[in-house]
């Protein structure tokens, strides 16, 4: 199942906004498109999860990877504008502690610098 | 849609997408906060693709159930499986602590289920496993 994915660029920081529902029907597309820029020579990346509803351990994975990776790159990976379940189960699964998470995208951009 | 609820599901990863529907409708019906019909479709969600990925493979007849009642102040969520043995009541011990080269992939789903639930049981009977979740509902939200 495919994920409608937003793209914008904003210097060197590439911004993803994934739509609707992240999970196990749709994180293999998503980790296409995430890892497709990783590969291509992206460094810098915002994932803005604005437009997200919902995301589920699958989608959560994909950010894992996508974090490790761009860590090994020497790059950096910034969330942002999350909704308040969403920003919950990232407490929960102490994501929080390992990956950014800014409360907007300006500030999510501010801290890829 | 009303305090109770039942449904058959094919077998496949996007068939969470009708549920989470259905789930909206049962949480408006009983009045569930959107943070707790989050967090069920979070557990259904979690629960289903381990079933359909590993639970029912090279199963005839996969066949997943899932049911949900509110009685008593408690939210009760049923899902029926007729896969091979699992006990998703098992500690499953997730790291949620180590810095991130040596954060593990995976483990996340199935300690989701268990942070939402306050009772969890399972049973393996007639060929089929049956987990039990049930979740207070504080005073108010039921």
């Amino acid at each position: 199942m495919e994920i409608q994915v937003t793209e914008d660029r904003a210097g060197e920081v590439l911004v993803l906004s994934p739509v609707g529902r992240l999970d196990s029907a749709n994180a293999t597309a998503f980790e296409a498109v995430v890892m497709n820029h990783v590969r291509g020579g992206e460094r810098r990346l915002v994932i803005d999860f604005g437009s997200l509803d919902f995301i589920s351990s699958s989608g959560m994975r994909v950010l894992l990877i996508a974090a490790k990776t761009l860590r090994t790159n020497k790059g950096t990976l910034v969330l942002c504008s999350m909704k308040d379940h969403i920003a919950e189960v990232f407490q929960i699964s102490g994501f929080s502690q390992i990956i950014p998470i800014k409360d907007s995208r300006a500030e999510a951009l501010a801290a890829s610098a | 849609m009303s305090g109770e609820f039942h449904v058959s599901l094919p077998a496949k990863l996007s068939a969470v997408r009708g549920l989470a529907e259905m789930v909206e409708e049962f949480g408006d019906a009983n009045r569930l906060s959107p943070s707790k019909v989050y967090m069920i479709n979070l557990a259904l969600e979690e629960l289903i693709t381990n079933t359909v990925s590993y639970g029912l493979e090279g199963v005839i007849d996969p066949q997943i159930g899932i049911g949900m009642h509110v009685r008593d102040g408690v939210l009760a969520v049923t899902v029926v499986d007729n896969g091979h043995p699992f006990d998703a009541t098992q500690d499953t011990n997730p790291d949620l602590s180590s810095p991130i080269d040596e954060r593990p992939i995976g483990g996340l789903g199935l300690h989701l289920v268990k942070v939402f639930a306050d009772r969890i049981a399972y049973e393996y009977a007639e060929g089929r496993n049956c987990l039990t979740l049930e979740h207070d509902l504080a005073s108010g939200d039921a």
